[in-house]
Protein backbone atom coordinates (compact mmCIF):
# COMPACT_ATOMS: atom_id res chain seq x y z
CA UNK A 1 0.00 0.00 0.00
CA UNK A 2 2.57 2.52 1.16
CA UNK A 3 4.75 1.74 -2.10
CA UNK A 4 1.64 2.25 -4.28
CA UNK A 5 0.72 5.61 -2.31
CA UNK A 6 3.97 7.36 -2.55
CA UNK A 7 4.66 6.49 -6.27
CA UNK A 8 0.67 7.95 -6.96
CA UNK A 9 1.92 10.95 -4.56
CA UNK A 10 5.68 11.80 -5.93
CA UNK A 11 4.13 11.29 -9.25
CA UNK A 12 1.28 13.84 -8.91
CA UNK A 13 4.22 16.63 -7.62
CA UNK A 14 6.67 15.74 -10.83
CA UNK A 15 3.59 16.30 -13.07
CA UNK A 16 2.56 19.45 -11.84
CA UNK A 17 6.30 20.74 -11.18
CA UNK A 18 6.73 20.26 -14.37
CA UNK A 19 3.25 21.28 -16.16
CA UNK A 20 3.14 24.10 -13.67
CA UNK A 21 -0.63 24.09 -14.55
CA UNK A 22 -2.58 23.95 -10.99
CA UNK A 23 0.03 26.00 -8.75
CA UNK A 24 0.20 29.29 -10.48
CA UNK A 25 -3.45 29.48 -11.33
CA UNK A 26 -4.04 28.65 -7.79
CA UNK A 27 -1.79 31.45 -6.57
CA UNK A 28 -3.05 34.17 -9.27
CA UNK A 29 -6.70 33.43 -8.48
CA UNK A 30 -5.81 33.55 -4.73
CA UNK A 31 -4.24 37.14 -4.84
CA UNK A 32 -7.31 38.11 -7.31
CA UNK A 33 -10.01 37.44 -4.62
CA UNK A 34 -7.85 39.12 -1.30
CA UNK A 35 -7.30 42.28 -3.95
CA UNK A 36 -10.99 42.39 -4.29
CA UNK A 37 -11.81 41.99 -1.12
CA UNK A 38 -9.23 44.06 0.16
CA UNK A 39 -10.59 47.25 -2.54
CA UNK A 40 -13.99 46.55 -1.09
CA UNK A 41 -13.74 46.83 2.66
CA UNK A 42 -10.87 49.69 2.17
CA UNK A 43 -12.71 51.35 4.43
CA UNK A 44 -13.21 49.15 7.32
CA UNK A 45 -9.37 47.58 7.09
CA UNK A 46 -8.52 49.75 9.50
CA UNK A 47 -10.75 49.52 11.77
CA UNK A 48 -13.11 46.25 13.32
CA UNK A 49 -14.02 45.15 9.83
CA UNK A 50 -11.02 43.92 8.63
CA UNK A 51 -10.46 41.06 10.39
CA UNK A 52 -13.77 39.94 9.32
CA UNK A 53 -12.81 40.86 5.91
CA UNK A 54 -9.58 38.79 5.76
CA UNK A 55 -11.06 35.66 7.52
CA UNK A 56 -13.60 36.18 4.69
CA UNK A 57 -10.72 36.58 2.02
CA UNK A 58 -8.74 33.57 3.47
CA UNK A 59 -11.46 31.26 3.29
CA UNK A 60 -12.81 32.44 0.29
CA UNK A 61 -9.51 31.67 -1.55
CA UNK A 62 -8.88 28.30 0.02
CA UNK A 63 -12.09 27.40 -1.29
CA UNK A 64 -11.79 28.45 -4.67
CA UNK A 65 -7.96 27.77 -5.47
CA UNK A 66 -8.69 24.75 -3.62
CA UNK A 67 -11.53 23.61 -6.11
CA UNK A 68 -9.63 24.43 -8.89
CA UNK A 69 -6.25 22.15 -7.86
CA UNK A 70 -8.83 19.17 -7.04
CA UNK A 71 -10.85 19.43 -10.58
CA UNK A 72 -7.40 19.28 -12.57
CA UNK A 73 -5.93 16.06 -10.30
CA UNK A 74 -8.47 13.58 -12.20
CA UNK A 75 -8.70 15.79 -14.88
CA UNK A 76 -4.59 14.93 -15.34
CA UNK A 77 -5.69 11.31 -15.26
CA UNK A 78 -8.41 11.25 -17.55
CA UNK A 79 -5.72 11.95 -20.43
CA UNK A 80 -4.37 8.77 -22.17
CA UNK A 81 -6.41 6.73 -20.38
CA UNK A 82 -3.78 6.87 -17.03
CA UNK A 83 -6.66 6.49 -14.33
CA UNK A 84 -7.86 3.09 -15.92
CA UNK A 85 -3.94 2.46 -15.63
CA UNK A 86 -4.49 3.62 -11.97
CA UNK A 87 -7.62 1.49 -11.37
CA UNK A 88 -5.59 -1.62 -13.15
CA UNK A 89 -2.46 -1.75 -10.98
CA UNK A 90 -3.02 -4.07 -7.56
CA UNK A 91 -3.53 -1.65 -5.06
CA UNK A 92 -7.18 -0.87 -3.54
CA UNK A 93 -9.11 2.33 -4.67
CA UNK A 94 -8.90 3.33 -1.00
CA UNK A 95 -4.66 4.00 -1.51
CA UNK A 96 -5.41 5.77 -4.80
CA UNK A 97 -7.64 8.19 -2.83
CA UNK A 98 -5.02 8.78 -0.55
CA UNK A 99 -2.75 9.79 -2.65
CA UNK A 100 -4.22 11.89 -4.58
CA UNK A 101 -5.69 13.16 -1.33
CA UNK A 102 -2.69 14.04 0.11
CA UNK A 103 -0.97 15.40 -2.60
CA UNK A 104 -4.48 18.03 -3.04
CA UNK A 105 -2.91 18.85 0.62
CA UNK A 106 0.52 19.75 -0.27
CA UNK A 107 -0.72 22.05 -2.83
CA UNK A 108 -3.23 24.16 -0.91
CA UNK A 109 -0.29 23.91 2.16
CA UNK A 110 2.18 25.62 -0.75
CA UNK A 111 -1.00 27.97 -1.85
CA UNK A 112 -1.73 28.69 2.13
CA UNK A 113 2.20 29.79 2.56
CA UNK A 114 2.02 32.17 -0.31
CA UNK A 115 -1.77 33.39 0.60
CA UNK A 116 -1.89 33.87 4.46
CA UNK A 117 1.32 36.22 4.50
CA UNK A 118 -1.06 38.25 1.81
CA UNK A 119 -3.92 38.21 3.89
CA UNK A 120 -2.35 39.39 7.10
CA UNK A 121 -0.39 42.78 5.24
CA UNK A 122 -3.25 43.55 3.26
CA UNK A 123 -5.70 43.32 6.37
CA UNK A 124 -3.12 44.47 9.06
CA UNK A 125 -4.11 41.48 10.90
CA UNK A 126 -2.85 40.31 14.25
CA UNK A 127 -2.33 36.83 14.88
CA UNK A 128 -3.38 35.82 18.45
CA UNK A 129 -1.45 32.22 18.92
CA UNK A 130 0.39 30.98 15.38
CA UNK A 131 0.29 27.65 15.95
CA UNK A 132 -3.37 27.73 16.64
CA UNK A 133 -3.59 29.36 13.04
CA UNK A 134 -1.41 26.57 11.39
CA UNK A 135 -3.81 23.69 13.29
CA UNK A 136 -6.85 26.13 11.95
CA UNK A 137 -5.68 26.28 8.94
CA UNK A 138 -4.67 22.75 8.47
CA UNK A 139 -7.77 21.66 9.47
CA UNK A 140 -9.68 23.52 6.70
CA UNK A 141 -7.35 22.23 3.86
CA UNK A 142 -7.86 18.49 5.13
CA UNK A 143 -11.71 19.26 5.17
CA UNK A 144 -12.01 20.82 1.74
CA UNK A 145 -9.30 18.40 0.22
CA UNK A 146 -11.00 15.27 1.54
CA UNK A 147 -14.38 16.27 -0.37
CA UNK A 148 -12.97 18.41 -3.12
CA UNK A 149 -10.45 15.38 -4.11
CA UNK A 150 -13.77 12.22 -4.38
CA UNK A 151 -16.05 14.66 -5.81
CA UNK A 152 -13.38 15.74 -8.61
CA UNK A 153 -12.85 11.96 -9.23
CA UNK A 154 -16.65 11.71 -9.52
CA UNK A 155 -17.84 14.48 -11.65
CA UNK A 156 -14.92 12.97 -14.32
CA UNK A 157 -17.84 10.80 -15.22
CA UNK A 158 -20.20 13.90 -16.41
CA UNK A 159 -20.38 16.99 -18.50
CA UNK A 160 -20.76 19.56 -16.17
CA UNK A 161 -17.46 18.50 -14.45
CA UNK A 162 -16.23 21.73 -12.89
CA UNK A 163 -19.69 23.69 -11.98
CA UNK A 164 -20.99 20.71 -10.27
CA UNK A 165 -18.00 19.93 -8.43
CA UNK A 166 -18.70 23.55 -7.28
CA UNK A 167 -21.90 23.30 -6.34
CA UNK A 168 -21.84 19.86 -4.38
CA UNK A 169 -18.57 20.43 -2.54
CA UNK A 170 -19.84 24.09 -1.39
CA UNK A 171 -22.91 23.06 -0.06
CA UNK A 172 -21.07 19.89 1.94
CA UNK A 173 -18.13 21.92 3.24
CA UNK A 174 -21.39 24.41 4.60
CA UNK A 175 -20.62 22.83 8.50
CA UNK A 176 -17.44 22.80 8.55
CA UNK A 177 -17.01 26.42 7.07
CA UNK A 178 -18.88 28.16 9.94
CA UNK A 179 -16.85 26.78 12.43
CA UNK A 180 -13.86 27.56 10.77
CA UNK A 181 -14.84 31.33 10.19
CA UNK A 182 -15.82 31.47 13.66
CA UNK A 183 -11.88 30.29 14.60
CA UNK A 184 -10.24 32.40 12.71
CA UNK A 185 -12.50 35.33 13.61
CA UNK A 186 -10.83 34.65 17.14
CA UNK A 187 -7.41 34.04 16.02
CA UNK A 188 -7.80 37.51 14.48
CA UNK A 189 -9.00 39.24 17.63
CA UNK A 190 -12.55 39.85 16.23
CA UNK A 191 -14.31 37.41 18.74
CA UNK A 192 -14.08 36.50 22.02
CA UNK A 193 -13.14 32.45 22.85
CA UNK A 194 -16.12 32.57 24.00
CA UNK A 195 -19.44 33.57 22.77
CA UNK A 196 -22.96 33.13 24.21
CA UNK A 197 -26.22 34.21 22.68
CA UNK A 198 -27.66 33.41 19.31
CA UNK A 199 -26.95 33.15 15.81
CA UNK A 200 -24.34 30.75 14.03
CA UNK A 201 -21.74 32.16 16.10
CA UNK A 202 -23.06 31.43 19.15
CA UNK A 203 -24.22 27.74 18.13
CA UNK A 204 -20.35 27.05 18.09
CA UNK A 205 -19.52 28.46 21.04
CA UNK A 206 -16.22 28.66 21.80
CA UNK A 207 -12.72 28.39 20.01
CA UNK A 208 -12.44 24.82 21.50
CA UNK A 209 -15.65 23.81 20.24
CA UNK A 210 -14.64 24.82 16.78
CA UNK A 211 -11.75 23.03 16.49
CA UNK A 212 -13.81 20.10 17.83
CA UNK A 213 -16.70 20.66 15.11
CA UNK A 214 -13.39 20.88 12.64
CA UNK A 215 -12.16 17.85 13.76
CA UNK A 216 -15.33 15.80 13.57
CA UNK A 217 -16.36 16.97 9.96
CA UNK A 218 -12.50 15.96 8.79
CA UNK A 219 -12.53 12.39 10.34
CA UNK A 220 -15.90 11.65 9.07
CA UNK A 221 -15.53 13.30 5.54
CA UNK A 222 -11.85 12.03 5.06
CA UNK A 223 -12.94 8.51 6.00
CA UNK A 224 -16.62 7.89 4.27
CA UNK A 225 -14.57 9.04 1.02
CA UNK A 226 -11.91 6.64 1.48
CA UNK A 227 -14.81 4.30 1.70
CA UNK A 228 -16.69 5.81 -1.29
CA UNK A 229 -14.36 6.21 -3.88
CA UNK A 230 -13.80 2.97 -4.87
CA UNK A 231 -17.73 2.86 -5.82
CA UNK A 232 -17.58 6.48 -7.38
CA UNK A 233 -14.61 5.43 -9.98
CA UNK A 234 -15.96 2.43 -10.82
CA UNK A 235 -17.73 2.78 -14.46
CA UNK B 1 -9.87 -22.24 -9.53
CA UNK B 2 -12.50 -24.14 -10.32
CA UNK B 3 -12.10 -27.62 -10.50
CA UNK B 4 -12.39 -27.82 -14.39
CA UNK B 5 -10.11 -24.95 -14.38
CA UNK B 6 -7.33 -26.51 -12.63
CA UNK B 7 -8.05 -29.71 -14.82
CA UNK B 8 -7.43 -27.70 -17.95
CA UNK B 9 -4.99 -25.44 -16.33
CA UNK B 10 -7.20 -22.49 -16.98
CA UNK B 11 -5.15 -19.14 -17.05
CA UNK B 12 -8.38 -17.31 -17.70
CA UNK B 13 -11.60 -18.56 -17.32
CA UNK B 14 -15.50 -16.52 -18.22
CA UNK B 15 -18.38 -18.11 -16.94
CA UNK B 16 -21.67 -16.91 -17.82
CA UNK B 17 -20.38 -13.48 -17.90
CA UNK B 18 -23.14 -10.68 -19.06
CA UNK B 19 -23.28 -7.09 -19.44
CA UNK B 20 -25.83 -4.56 -20.09
CA UNK B 21 -25.31 -0.57 -20.74
CA UNK B 22 -28.63 1.04 -19.51
CA UNK B 23 -31.25 -1.45 -21.12
CA UNK B 24 -29.00 -2.66 -23.83
CA UNK B 25 -27.32 -6.26 -23.50
CA UNK B 26 -23.60 -5.71 -24.53
CA UNK B 27 -22.57 -9.04 -23.10
CA UNK B 28 -24.71 -11.85 -23.37
CA UNK B 29 -23.77 -15.05 -21.17
CA UNK B 30 -20.28 -15.22 -22.37
CA UNK B 31 -18.34 -18.50 -21.71
CA UNK B 32 -14.09 -18.74 -22.34
CA UNK B 33 -11.77 -20.91 -21.47
CA UNK B 34 -7.95 -20.16 -21.90
CA UNK B 35 -4.77 -22.48 -20.73
CA UNK B 36 -1.80 -20.73 -20.17
CA UNK B 37 0.64 -20.49 -23.49
CA UNK B 38 -2.26 -19.99 -25.66
CA UNK B 39 -3.54 -17.07 -27.55
CA UNK B 40 -7.18 -15.92 -28.95
CA UNK B 41 -8.26 -13.87 -31.22
CA UNK B 42 -11.69 -12.40 -30.27
CA UNK B 43 -13.14 -10.78 -33.41
CA UNK B 44 -16.25 -9.08 -34.36
CA UNK B 45 -17.54 -5.76 -36.05
CA UNK B 46 -17.55 -2.54 -34.14
CA UNK B 47 -19.86 -2.74 -31.58
CA UNK B 48 -19.90 -6.23 -31.00
CA UNK B 49 -18.52 -6.10 -27.60
CA UNK B 50 -14.71 -6.34 -27.59
CA UNK B 51 -13.87 -3.62 -26.15
CA UNK B 52 -16.30 -4.07 -22.99
CA UNK B 53 -15.44 -7.62 -22.42
CA UNK B 54 -11.64 -6.84 -22.06
CA UNK B 55 -12.74 -4.29 -19.66
CA UNK B 56 -15.09 -6.44 -17.81
CA UNK B 57 -12.57 -9.25 -17.61
CA UNK B 58 -9.63 -6.09 -16.31
CA UNK B 59 -11.69 -5.36 -13.21
CA UNK B 60 -12.42 -2.06 -14.88
CA UNK B 61 -16.50 -2.68 -15.77
CA UNK B 62 -18.50 -4.57 -13.05
CA UNK B 63 -20.35 -7.47 -15.12
CA UNK B 64 -23.82 -7.88 -14.22
CA UNK B 65 -23.55 -11.64 -13.79
CA UNK B 66 -21.17 -14.29 -14.15
CA UNK B 67 -17.72 -14.92 -12.90
CA UNK B 68 -14.08 -14.34 -13.75
CA UNK B 69 -11.19 -16.05 -13.04
CA UNK B 70 -7.53 -15.19 -13.53
CA UNK B 71 -4.77 -17.21 -12.61
CA UNK B 72 -6.87 -19.02 -9.85
CA UNK B 73 -8.05 -15.85 -8.57
CA UNK B 74 -11.74 -15.03 -8.94
CA UNK B 75 -11.82 -11.23 -9.87
CA UNK B 76 -14.85 -10.34 -7.34
CA UNK B 77 -13.40 -11.98 -4.20
CA UNK B 78 -9.92 -11.30 -4.76
CA UNK B 79 -9.65 -8.41 -7.31
CA UNK B 80 -5.68 -6.98 -6.23
CA UNK B 81 -4.56 -10.91 -6.39
CA UNK B 82 -6.24 -10.94 -9.99
CA UNK B 83 -5.00 -7.86 -11.20
CA UNK B 84 -1.37 -8.67 -10.60
CA UNK B 85 -1.51 -11.32 -13.08
CA UNK B 86 -3.02 -9.19 -16.00
CA UNK B 87 -1.52 -7.05 -17.94
CA UNK B 88 -3.39 -4.85 -20.26
CA UNK B 89 -2.91 -2.77 -23.67
CA UNK B 90 -6.07 -0.66 -24.64
CA UNK B 91 -6.73 2.56 -26.89
CA UNK B 92 -5.31 4.74 -24.65
CA UNK B 93 -1.45 4.75 -23.86
CA UNK B 94 -1.90 5.48 -20.20
CA UNK B 95 1.27 7.33 -20.46
CA UNK B 96 1.74 10.50 -18.54
CA UNK B 97 2.35 12.91 -20.91
CA UNK B 98 5.18 15.35 -18.49
CA UNK B 99 6.86 12.13 -17.46
CA UNK B 100 9.44 10.10 -19.47
CA UNK B 101 9.63 6.97 -21.25
CA UNK B 102 11.83 5.62 -18.54
CA UNK B 103 9.88 7.78 -15.95
CA UNK B 104 6.85 6.47 -16.75
CA UNK B 105 7.97 2.41 -16.48
CA UNK B 106 9.18 3.46 -13.20
CA UNK B 107 6.29 4.61 -11.70
CA UNK B 108 4.03 1.76 -13.06
CA UNK B 109 6.94 -0.81 -11.53
CA UNK B 110 6.33 1.10 -8.11
CA UNK B 111 2.45 0.35 -8.76
CA UNK B 112 3.51 -3.02 -9.29
CA UNK B 113 6.18 -3.61 -6.49
CA UNK B 114 8.20 -5.14 -9.55
CA UNK B 115 11.72 -6.53 -7.98
CA UNK B 116 14.47 -5.22 -9.47
CA UNK B 117 13.15 -2.65 -11.19
CA UNK B 118 16.16 -0.69 -12.77
CA UNK B 119 16.84 -4.36 -14.60
CA UNK B 120 13.38 -5.09 -15.89
CA UNK B 121 12.65 -1.68 -16.98
CA UNK B 122 15.85 -1.76 -19.28
CA UNK B 123 15.08 -4.97 -20.57
CA UNK B 124 11.76 -3.99 -21.99
CA UNK B 125 13.46 -0.40 -23.17
CA UNK B 126 15.67 -3.20 -24.96
CA UNK B 127 12.76 -5.47 -26.21
CA UNK B 128 10.21 -3.11 -27.24
CA UNK B 129 12.92 -0.71 -29.08
CA UNK B 130 12.73 2.00 -26.62
CA UNK B 131 16.46 2.73 -25.64
CA UNK B 132 17.00 5.83 -27.41
CA UNK B 133 13.52 7.47 -26.46
CA UNK B 134 14.34 6.49 -22.20
CA UNK B 135 14.39 10.96 -21.64
CA UNK B 136 11.57 11.89 -24.00
CA UNK B 137 8.93 12.92 -22.65
CA UNK B 138 5.72 10.45 -23.74
CA UNK B 139 3.88 13.85 -24.87
CA UNK B 140 6.03 14.23 -27.74
CA UNK B 141 6.13 10.47 -28.77
CA UNK B 142 4.54 9.62 -31.64
CA UNK B 143 1.38 6.89 -31.96
CA UNK B 144 3.63 4.14 -32.69
CA UNK B 145 5.81 4.69 -29.94
CA UNK B 146 3.43 5.08 -27.40
CA UNK B 147 1.68 1.85 -28.46
CA UNK B 148 5.93 0.19 -27.63
CA UNK B 149 4.95 2.16 -23.88
CA UNK B 150 2.24 0.87 -23.42
CA UNK B 151 3.32 -2.77 -24.44
CA UNK B 152 6.49 -2.62 -22.26
CA UNK B 153 4.14 -0.87 -19.20
CA UNK B 154 1.58 -4.19 -19.65
CA UNK B 155 4.39 -6.90 -19.55
CA UNK B 156 6.36 -4.90 -16.53
CA UNK B 157 5.23 -7.22 -13.92
CA UNK B 158 5.42 -10.44 -15.59
CA UNK B 159 1.85 -10.82 -16.06
CA UNK B 160 0.13 -13.66 -16.59
CA UNK B 161 -2.19 -12.94 -19.12
CA UNK B 162 -2.00 -10.43 -21.69
CA UNK B 163 -5.17 -8.59 -22.62
CA UNK B 164 -5.02 -6.49 -25.94
CA UNK B 165 -7.38 -4.65 -27.31
CA UNK B 166 -6.08 -3.28 -30.96
CA UNK B 167 -2.48 -3.68 -30.42
CA UNK B 168 -1.39 -2.76 -33.62
CA UNK B 169 -3.05 0.12 -34.05
CA UNK B 170 -0.84 3.52 -35.66
CA UNK B 171 1.99 0.69 -35.93
CA UNK B 172 4.25 0.28 -38.81
CA UNK B 173 4.63 -2.49 -40.57
CA UNK B 174 8.45 -3.07 -38.87
CA UNK B 175 6.48 -2.22 -35.15
CA UNK B 176 3.86 -5.02 -35.95
CA UNK B 177 6.52 -7.61 -36.94
CA UNK B 178 8.39 -6.26 -33.46
CA UNK B 179 5.17 -6.37 -31.56
CA UNK B 180 3.99 -10.12 -33.20
CA UNK B 181 7.91 -11.21 -31.62
CA UNK B 182 7.31 -9.86 -28.14
CA UNK B 183 3.91 -11.25 -28.24
CA UNK B 184 5.28 -15.12 -30.06
CA UNK B 185 7.41 -15.06 -26.64
CA UNK B 186 5.62 -14.11 -24.38
CA UNK B 187 3.50 -16.95 -25.12
CA UNK B 188 6.14 -19.17 -25.75
CA UNK B 189 7.39 -18.25 -21.86
CA UNK B 190 3.54 -19.77 -21.28
CA UNK B 191 1.54 -16.00 -20.91
CA UNK B 192 -1.71 -16.06 -22.23
CA UNK B 193 -3.21 -13.93 -24.34
CA UNK B 194 -6.61 -12.09 -25.02
CA UNK B 195 -6.21 -10.29 -28.03
CA UNK B 196 -8.90 -7.90 -30.19
CA UNK B 197 -8.06 -6.70 -33.80
CA UNK B 198 -9.74 -5.76 -36.77
CA UNK B 199 -6.78 -7.15 -38.86
CA UNK B 200 -8.14 -10.65 -38.78
CA UNK B 201 -5.16 -11.72 -40.85
CA UNK B 202 -2.79 -10.57 -38.64
CA UNK B 203 -4.93 -11.97 -35.84
CA UNK B 204 -4.94 -15.11 -37.24
CA UNK B 205 -0.84 -15.07 -37.61
CA UNK B 206 -0.64 -14.80 -34.17
CA UNK B 207 -2.93 -16.56 -32.85
CA UNK B 208 -3.74 -20.00 -32.06
CA UNK B 209 -7.43 -20.03 -31.24
CA UNK B 210 -9.92 -17.41 -32.64
CA UNK B 211 -13.27 -16.18 -31.26
CA UNK B 212 -15.85 -14.13 -32.57
CA UNK B 213 -18.47 -12.04 -31.25
CA UNK B 214 -21.48 -10.47 -32.60
CA UNK B 215 -23.54 -8.41 -30.97
CA UNK B 216 -22.63 -9.61 -27.42
CA UNK B 217 -22.82 -13.62 -28.41
CA UNK B 218 -19.73 -15.42 -28.58
CA UNK B 219 -20.69 -17.13 -32.06
CA UNK B 220 -17.42 -19.01 -33.01
CA UNK B 221 -14.67 -20.85 -30.67
CA UNK B 222 -11.83 -22.40 -32.66
CA UNK B 223 -8.53 -23.23 -33.48
CA UNK B 224 -7.12 -21.80 -35.89
CA UNK B 225 -5.79 -24.55 -37.34
CA UNK B 226 -8.84 -26.18 -38.02
CA UNK B 227 -10.01 -22.95 -39.87
CA UNK B 228 -10.16 -22.22 -43.78
CA UNK B 229 -8.08 -19.00 -42.90
CA UNK B 230 -9.53 -17.41 -46.61
CA UNK B 231 -12.77 -19.03 -46.51
CA UNK B 232 -13.20 -17.34 -42.74
CA UNK B 233 -11.55 -14.43 -43.71
CA UNK B 234 -13.99 -13.90 -46.66
CA UNK B 235 -17.20 -14.96 -44.88
CA UNK B 236 -16.23 -12.22 -41.80
CA UNK B 237 -15.91 -9.57 -44.28
CA UNK B 238 -18.83 -10.57 -46.29
CA UNK B 239 -21.06 -10.71 -42.63
CA UNK B 240 -19.28 -7.03 -41.84
CA UNK B 241 -20.36 -5.57 -44.75
CA UNK B 242 -24.13 -6.65 -44.36
CA UNK B 243 -24.19 -5.42 -40.63
CA UNK B 244 -22.90 -2.26 -42.06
Amino acid sequence: MWLGLRAILIKDIVVELRARQVLPTMVVLGMLIVFILRMASESASAGAGAPVMGAAALWIAFLFSGLLAQERSFAAEQQNGCMDGLLLAPLDTGTIYLAKLLANIILLTIFEAVVVPLVLMAFHLRVVGWGRLAAVLLLGNLGISSVGTLFSAAVQLTRTRGALLSIVVLVLLMPMMIPASFALLVLFGALPERVIGSGSFAFVGSFQAAVAYMLAFDAIFTVASWLLFGVVVEE
Amino acid sequence: MTAQDELTGAALSIRAVSKTFVTKPVLRSIDLVVPAGEAVCLCGINGAGKSTLLRVIAGLLRPDSGSITIQGYELRREPEKSRRQLGMISHASMAYPELTVSENLAFAARLYDVPRRAERIEELLTSTGLTSYRHDRAGILSRGLLQRLAIARALLHRPAVLLADEPFTGLDAGATEDVRVIFDRFVRDGGTILMTTHDLRLGLQCCRRAAVLDRGVLILDARTEKIDAQRFLDDYLSYARSMS
